[in-house]
């Protein structure tokens, strides 16, 4: 039984916005058709759907389909272009945002999405909320407070310069919700029912944990600006039915029985595709799937040390062995489509020799058992398995075995979630760890590596409090600097910079770069994503048989 | 005399839940982290922002009165909050536990027919080499794994046959293969027992007395063994509550239903320590009552039972 979860990772980052816009259609001059209920099987169940927490991709799947956002990233060109928003001014120090809403736009409730609502939600998202317990969106930073300067124009002033926030409105994070849902306790939210948003979808009806019916908004009418298709959507209804097994939702694609399915097994890709049917894999565009080091641990606080493993890791080989073209070799920390990305595959090449070389140099050398040692220390380090992400454990055990020719020991735990979360903020007890994250915005590299929050280098400072000393404020720097470096351009070089520095750190072991993959019935036409691959399903029609 | 013996009984099954609750509360919370730690870390919070929600979900507060709230809430009916689906525990009882019950009603019906059904024929007279077959059927059906079967008999009736649809089930067809899928192991012990002891009987002098008269193999079955053989096969059906249930955690997870399984496998899966409070409880109520009514059946099927309690 595939008990795997990808997504609570990739998830947990919000971030999309730009619609892989793969139009699946075989016969593009097909006319759209409308009507018709869309079955997508999903692998799990929707947890939590306060906007903010819509990382998850079952969540994101279901918010993406409910709600509106205040802009739209076109997933051609991944600019910033019009949706409830129908325009904006930003200052120069990208301190204050002023948006001016499209009239006339309304929550299936009936309310108003106005001024008033929107900043209303953008309160919650940047500050939280003690008493409902809303967190604050990971991708909101800096937020001071919301202005409303008339019923269609909202203010939102920041302490600090927030180049990422126009993008943040473009996020499934950043979905509008009614005033109504706003005022739910975080703890109700995992009801579908409880969120009511401005989208081409509404939900008739829940079964909690095994489906949810979603019926077209008849008045839909505000769709983003530039999207290829306006007015309501196509498809009368979507049924999102859970299905946990792989084997039962490919065989219910190919048996007809579903329209389109989410997480399709590397070495199940070809069985879908020699039977005729539609795979898309579009990327999640963020830090790809990579074994990061914590240098607290003094085994691998050495660089020498980091930098041997990264040349003993052989990426094509792993790509190779356990996945398919749709999972592309990395060639920096993030994906070749994210914003700002350099190609550092010469930094990131497979040289045993060279490992073993620098390892040497650095005093560690065989001992009897075929193991490095230096003093009385053995280069023995450990990493948990991440269940989330795709063959994740067979990842590592190849990677084991590629550290194993350099003498270098790596053993991989499975471990229950409890233990998984507590050792993996011990340097001590995970030296080394699986991670990726998704969003398409260059924020996402400080998200990932910033002490304040995800920190997966485990600095101090951070959420980890059994980390002892250390800590990179070079790094840090480059990390703030994207955060709030309001020129466009020279944010850009701070992403260059930081993505060699981090290799040349050797801090990360890039490995591949991470997609979503599905697969559909040639019925299925229309179909996109947005751009950490969640589906939107606003355009998608079912052609005749 | 009765009513005393049910005033005791039904202490004592108050005593085993209070006892349960106890020990599952204490378990739970031994498990290295908690379900808010697991859920917030995920969403990438700041040391600070992470501090404030685990004070607001009271994760830091001592253990007795986490206890104490936690049993203040079991006894007003309210089961807390899963973390994980953001919604009440009684909300996702509610939504699971009648589809639950319903499974294993009809699965232990299915499997109580199953294995009469075996035990008729391993018991009738006639050919010896039909009754050797028959009785080497309960090991087969212990030895199937019952995720196996669920894929293939859905692979069977539904993916190759296309008789029944797994996403979009007609109401009847919904259950039809989970309830034949946990049938099958659950029916083999009943079966075994049954035989054995049916085998037992027949080898009394009564049974033999009865023949003597004149019975027919059938009317010795109905009218002198059914009863007896019954007995040991209810202390095990009693038992076999608990397979049950393990065996729903497959079967909803396989055919993607909803239900107290599926639940479990969430919530053990996710920590949510809530969740797993509420169904120790839930399942162990569901025992306590089984056990309960299965002990007042025996002087029903028993005569002599109930006999012998009076006389003490």
């Amino acid at each position: 039984m595939s008990l795997n979860r990808r997504d609570a990772l990739l998830a947990s980052l919000a971030a999309p916005a730009l619609l892989a816009a793969r139009e699946a259609n075989a016969q593009p001059t097909a006319m759209p058709v409308r009507g018709g209920t869309l079955i997508y099987l999903e692998q799990q169940t929707y947890t939590q759907l306060y906007p903010p927490a819509g990382g998850f991709y079952p969540n994101g799947g279901v918010l993406n389909q409910l709600t509106d956002k205040l802009t739209w990233q076109n997933p051609q060109t991944l600019e910033i272009e019009p949706w409830i928003a129908e325009s904006w001014t930003v200052n120069t120090d990208r301190t204050d945002y002023v948006f001016r809403l499209r009239p006339a736009v309304t929550f299936s409730d009936g309310s108003k999405v106005d001024a008033e609502a929107v900043a209303r939600n953008f309160d919650s998202f940047g500050l939280g909320n003690k008493e409902l317990r809303y967190p604050v969106s990971e991708v909101i930073s800096n937020y001071l407070h919301s202005e409303v300067i008339d019923p269609l124009t909202v203010r939102f002033a920041f302490s600090r310069p927030a180049p990422g926030f126009l993008q943040g409105t473009a996020v499934i994070g950043s979905g509008l919700v009614s005033l109504k849902t706003l005022s739910t306790p975080f703890d109700q939210l995992g009801d579908a029912t409880k969120i009511i948003g401005s989208g081409p979808f509404v939900v008739q009806r829940q079964n909690l944990g095994r489906e949810l019916v979603l019926a077209a908004r008849p008045d839909y009418a505000w769709g983003p600006r530039n999207h290829p298709h306006q007015g309501r959507a196509l498809l009368d209804g979507i049924r999102v039915v859970v299905t946990a097994e792989d084997s039962v939702r490919i065989g219910a694609l190919l048996a007809g029985q579903a329209h389109v399915i989410r997480q399709i097994q590397a070495y199940d890709e070809k069985q879908v595709k020699d039977r005729g049917f539609q795979l898309f894999a579009p990327s999640t565009r963020g830090v790809n799937n990579s074994v990061v080091f914590r240098p607290d641990n003094p085994l691998v606080a050495e660089l020498a040390v980091r930098r041997a493993l990264l040349h003993a890791t052989n990426a094509q080989e792993i790509v190779d062995t356990l996945f398919s073209p749709n999972y592309p070799k990395a060639s920096s920390i993030i994906a070749s489509t994210a914003q700002g990305y350099v190609n550092l595959a010469e930094k990131l090449t497979y040289d045993p020799a060279l490992a073993a070389k620098l390892l040497e140099e650095a005093g560690w050398t065989l001992n009897a058992q075929g193991l490095r040692q230096k003093g009385d220390r053995q280069l023995v380090l450990t990493a948990y398995e991440s269940p989330p992400q795709p063959r994740n454990k067979d990842t590592l055990q190849l990677v084991a075995q590629q550290w194993a020719k350099v003498g270098v020991r790596l053993n991989v735990l499975a471990g229950d979630l409890g233990s998984r979360t507590l050792d993996s903020l011990d340097p001590v007890r995970t030296p080394v760890a699986p991670a990726m994250v998704g969003r398409a915005d260059p924020d996402v590299i400080r998200s990932q590596y910033h002490p304040l929050t995800r920190n997966v280098l485990l600095q101090a400072g951070g959420v980890a409090s059994k980390v002892q000393s250390f800590s990179d404020a070079r790094l840090n720097a480059l990390l703030d600097g994207i955060a709030s470096e309001p020129d466009g351009p020279k944010r850009l070089d701070l992403v260059a910079e930081v993505q060699r520095y981090v290799i040349d750190q050797a801090y990360t072991i890039p490995i591949f770069e991470e997609p979503q993959v599905f697969a559909a019935s040639t019925r299925l036409r229309g179909m996109a994503f947005e751009a950490v691959g969640r589906p939107s399903f606003y355009g998608a029609w079912l052609a005749a048989r | 005399m009765m009513a005393r013996h049910l005033a005791q009984r039904v202490g004592q099954a108050l005593l085993v839940l209070a006892a349960t609750f106890t020990l599952a509360f204490l378990l739970l919370q031994a498990l290295p982290g908690d379900a808010v730690l697991i859920k917030f870390l995920e969403l990438g919070l700041t040391p600070d922002q992470l501090a404030e929600i685990r004070l607001a979900y009271g994760a830091d507060a001592p253990l007795w009165r986490q206890y104490l709230h936690t049993a203040g809430g079991f006894l007003t009916g309210n089961f807390g909050t899963s973390i994980r689906a953001g919604v009440p525990v009684a909300q996702l009882l509610a939504e699971n536990l009648p589809a639950t019950l319903l499974l294993a009603a009809l699965a232990f019906a299915a499997a109580s027919l199953l294995a009469l059904l075996l035990a008729g024929l391993a018991t009738l007279g006639g050919q010896s080499w039909l009754r050797g077959l028959v009785r080497s059927v309960p090991s087969l059906f212990v030895a199937v794994p019952v995720f196996w079967l669920g894929i293939m008999l859905i692979q069977l009736f539904s993916f190759q046959l296309g008789w029944i649809s797994i996403i979009s089930p007609e109401p009847w067809e919904e259950l039809a293969l989970p309830v034949a899928t946990i049938a099958v192991p659950i029916s083999a012990p009943l079966a075994q027992v049954l035989i054995r002891n049916i085998d037992a009987v027949l080898a009394e002098p009564f049974v033999a007395v009865a023949r003597a008269k004149g019975a027919s193999h059938a009317w010795v079955l109905r009218w002198h063994v059914a009863r007896n053989a019954l007995l040991p096969t209810l202390t095990m059906a009693g038992v076999l509550f608990g397979e049950l249930l393990g065996g729903a955690v497959v079967t909803e997870a396989v055919f993607g239903l909803n239900g107290l399984g599926g639940l479990t496998q969430q919530a053990v899966a996710n920590q949510d320590v809530a969740v797993l409070q509420a169904i120790v409880v839930v399942s162990a109520a569901a025992f306590v009552l089984i056990n309960l009514a299965v002990d007042l059946l025996y002087p029903v099927l028993d005569p002599r039972l109930a006999r012998g309690r009076r006389a003490a």
